[in-house]
């Protein structure tokens, strides 16, 4: 679509650049988009574990909660900037990321699964039981919102982010960011050797990819933007509680990955834009057919049922593009044709 | 150490079963060198102990390195290709849902060095490794003949190019020993000349050659020393006239190809 | 009060078994996790309830109907969901498993509510609550015998048919190899189907009994105890019947003492603490045999 008129993505680009401004901004439509930026950051975070090497994350949630509460904690008992705490977070989301992986290394396919869903779970156990530090199921309210100090510069400079419009720019920012990284990484030596692990692990070590350090690496860079999203929503939503990081969000962000085709990008994000949607759709029409609101679960479950059935690539199947796409594939093939005709 | 790589007494138990009994012999280098035997002999046993895939259960191989001898069993496969013993698979085994050049690419992986850092800043060395490692990529396959498939999907590809495919794989690694594990394995007669002409072509880089396999006209054809294999144990090893006149051998195949050869 | 703790975990214990062998057969036979097991195991304890106040069926033809439902339904799923994926890649099965559990815990929800809802009462024979045996100070009630004769007997009842039947022997023949059980003429999607029919009835009468022993039963039941069963059958090594009674036992005897002695918050977390290690440690479980990483 975008390669048919290219002119289409710049328009794009500027509606969601503009839309906040536009005075018939509504302001749940804001909220929804920027609870939609989450989760396209939590799908991409996914993606590069079982999408990428081929391993499937069933505890991904576990590093959501982690940065979230990781900012919360931060937050709320030292006064730390969003600033300074996000890339706290993001660490302590890799470091916890390369723990989780380490004695699973030599796991493969169903063992690996299981592990990963055990482990959140008990993330969750420790995140509910651990009153002290995080007031359990009581959840952390008052988390205090993003803002901009720079009153050591000026005395007047001090933003705080109010209402919906300053946080869907910065997870505009941050999606941007994630997405920018993720489509380097998939096109280099690294994203590379990630798929090759994915196709077939022995071919891969037999290439000389050591199969520890980058799946270790996998690990670590997948959980660490999970506990991006986790830091964004701590700040943005202003309130946590250990229910909100159960086993089901991981199922769900799994969904949008299968949903637009698993290892590619631009899948998660498509994905996550159709569930969310979806699931706010629902939200609203469930109850006016009787049916309570949590009923949208159940469509998730036949969803996913019949995707499976029918289209288990996804909608966007195309494998993860660490081959050229665009201009430079074009280039390249020109070239190959002119040498053949020459 | 004069040899490329010396198998030394090496045996190697599955539970119950013996795939491999005090094998020994040295692989020299630049020469094509066959390993031949009935099915089940322990061909492919042994070229997974000499890569890396599995650990000998008795026995040592040794890796010449810059003149000395290196312990090598037991070594993981990454490590092996590193040193420079790469191979290819009796059942193909390429990264079928990527690119012919992406499979190359990989190939490379032991001989580029960037990693997560360079891939997200986009360094001036990280381009200019990839933009390298293109060309390269692009020379090998042009090597085996599929430069101009090099955009096509792996699996694309009829089987002998596959096979092809897999080789360009081994070769960008930057061996200096290439196990080839059956590959004119489904070839007809045209297929396998030009395989030959391959071989011969990596020979003349400086590649040091081993071949399994099945096609007896092939080996005795180019293969200037076999050792055959049969049940785990070494019963023979020689020129092609010595083995193909060998009373054990062809008893061993049982009049199969080496009585016909 | 040990005592009491191992009576009330072995109790526990063998729910585990009954509901860990539906996990492990099904496993050795299609290797799937069939997340939805945890569902029907909470339907089963539904649907006798319902039998009893719906149709005031008395309590035991309830449960006999409730099983023979939940054998039903566990064949329907087989059929409906995971049959059309035979083929398909691992993951495409695994996320349609968890899409069917999700799906049947959102039904039960909204047909009965998600809150928890005690179990019939006047349908229970009052005599369950009164003590049985009592020695020391350890009392065990009629309730609990109860649990210990039919989980044992379900236990015979199941190693028989695994063992002494035709169609347990195609079961263990499809567990071993698949393709060569078809070739010797063994009509794998009947025996996956009575397979399936198999655990889910015993899964059903675990649901049935464990609703009763707590006089409590919800929608949200099935996936902690399916989380829990199923970690007993990895302990005991996932594709082994015996294992997988062993793992049940092994499991609640170690989760009642661990809340008792150590601490209750985190009793759930047993069970996931000891199946991440089994799986690290030894992946093939307390009776399966040493599996090697494949190369």
């Amino acid at each position: 679509m975008f390669t048919k008129f290219p002119a289409l993505k710049f328009i794009l680009l500027a509606a969601v650049l503009a839309y906040p401004l536009v005075p018939f901004t509504d302001y749940y439509v804001l909220h929804v988009a920027v609870l939609t930026m989450v989760y396209m950051i939590l799908a991409m975070g996914l993606n590069v574990v079982p999408g990428f090497t081929g391993l499937l994350d069933l505890g991904f949630v576990g590093f959501y909660g982690i940065g979230a509460y990781t900012a919360g904690i931060l937050s709320l008992s030292y006064g730390l900037s969003f600033w300074l705490i996000l890339p706290m977070a993001v660490l302590a989301g890799a470091f916890v990321g390369m723990l989780r992986g380490a004695p699973t290394l030599r796991l493969s396919g169903d063992y690996f699964a299981i592990v990963t869903f055990g482990f959140t779970e008990l993330v969750v156990l420790f995140l509910t039981n651990e009153i002290w530090l995080t007031r359990g199921p009581l959840g952390m309210p008052g988390i205090p919102p993003v803002e901009i100090d720079l009153r050591w510069l000026h005395a007047g400079w001090r933003y705080v982010f109010t209402g919906e419009t300053p946080y869907y720019y910065l997870a505009l920012i941050l999606v941007a960011l994630v997405y920018a990284i993720m489509l380097r990484v998939e096109n280099s030596r690294l994203g590379r050797a990630w798929l090759a692990i994915r196709e077939d692990p022995l071919a891969a070590a037999s290439c000389g990819v050591n199969l520890m350090l980058f799946k270790t690496v996998a690990f670590a860079f997948s959980a660490a933007i999970g506990a991006l999203a986790g830091c964004l929503m701590a700040r943005w939503s202003m309130f946590l509680s250990p229910d909100i990081f159960k086993f089901w969000e991981s199922f769900l962000v799994l969904c949008m990955l299968v949903l637009g085709g698993l290892g590619n990008v631009n899948g998660a994000i498509v994905g996550a834009v159709i569930l969310i949607c979806l699931g706010e759709v629902l939200r609203i029409v469930l109850p006016k057919l009787g049916l309570p609101a949590e009923t949208r679960f159940l469509v998730y479950g036949l969803i996913m049922i019949f995707i499976m059935r029918f289209k288990p690539a996804g909608f966007m199947p195309h494998v993860a593009g660490c081959s050229f796409v665009g201009r430079r594939a074009r280039e390249l093939k020109a070239r190959l044709e002119a040498e053949r005709a020459g | 150490m004069d040899a490329i790589l010396k198998v030394d007494g090496v045996s190697k138990r599955f539970g119950g079963l013996m795939a491999l009994s005090d094998v020994s012999f040295e692989i020299r280098p630049g020469r094509i060198m066959g390993l031949i035997g009935p099915n089940g002999a322990g061909k492919t046993t042994m070229f997974n102990c000499i890569a890396g895939i599995y650990t000998p259960t008795d026995g040592r191989i040794l890796l010449n390195q810059e003149g000395r001898a290196l312990e090598v069993n037991g070594s993981k496969p990454e490590r092996m290709t590193q040193l420079g013993v790469a191979r290819t698979f009796q059942n193909i085994r390429l990264f079928g849902s990527l690119t012919v050049l992406d499979n190359v690419r990989i190939g490379r992986h032991c001989r580029t060095g960037q990693g997560f850092w360079g891939a997200v800043l986009r360094t001036r060395a990280q381009k200019a490794e990839e933009a390298l490692l293109i060309e390269q990529s692009l020379e090998y396959l042009d090597f085996v003949g599929l430069k101009g498939k090099a955009l096509d999907i792996a699996t694309s590809l009829s089987y002998g190019d596959q096979r092809r495919l897999e080789i360009a794989r081994a070769m960008a690694s930057g061996p200096k020993l290439l196990l080839l594990d059956e590959p004119a394995a489904g070839m007809n007669p045209q297929e396998t000349a030009s395989l030959v002409d391959l071989i011969h072509a990596i020979l003349e880089k400086g590649i040091t050659v081993v071949l399994i396999e099945h096609d007896m006209k092939l080996v005795m054809k180019i293969c200037e020393h076999l050792v055959v294999l049969d049940h785990g144990v070494m019963i023979a090893e020689g020129g092609p006239r010595d083995i193909r006149e060998n009373p054990q051998v062809i008893e061993a195949y049982l009049g199969r190809g080496a009585a016909h050869a | 009060m040990l005592e009491q703790q191992l009576i009330n975990g072995l109790t526990l214990g063998l729910v585990y078994a009954l509901i860990a062998v539906g996990y492990t057969m099904v496993y050795g036979v299609i290797e799937l996790i069939n997340f939805a097991h945890g569902e029907v195991y909470m339907l089963g304890a539904f649907f006798c309830v319902t039998f009893i106040s719906a149709f005031g069926i008395p309590l035991f033809p309830a449960i006999v109907l409730a099983m023979a439902c939940c054998a039903a339904l566990g064949m329907l799923i087989d059929r409906i969901a995971y049959k059309p994926l035979r083929k398909a890649p691992r993951l495409a099965a695994l996320i349609t498993a968890i899409g069917v559990s999700i799906f049947l815990q959102n039904l039960a929800m909204i047909i009965w509510g998600s809150r928890p809802m005690p179990f019939v009462r006047k349908a229970v024979p009052a005599i369950f609550d009164e003590v049985a045996f009592s020695f020391s100070d350890v009392s065990i009630s009629w309730m609990q015998v109860f649990i210990y004769v039919v989980t044992m007997t379900m236990m015979i009842a199941l190693s028989l048919i695994i063992n002494k039947t035709r169609i347990g022997t195609a079961m263990r023949a499809l567990a071993q190899n698949q393709t060569s059980a078809a070739l010797m003429g063994i009509n794998v999607d009947r025996v996956i189907s009575f397979t399936f029919a198999l655990g889910s009835s015993l899964g059903a009468m675990a649901g049935i009994m464990v609703a009763m022993y707590y006089n409590s039963m919800s929608a949200m039941m099935g996936y902690n105890a399916g989380v829990k069963a199923f970690a007993a059958a990895v302990l005991g090594g996932i594709g082994s019947v015996p294992g997988a009674m062993l793992g049940g036992i092994v499991l609640g005897i170690a989760e009642t003492l661990g809340a008792g002695y150590i601490s209750s918050e985190y009793r759930d977390g047993l069970g996931y603490a000891v199946m991440i290690l089994v799986i690290i440690i030894r992946p093939s479980g307390l009776l399966g045999k040493a599996v090697g990483q494949k190369a």
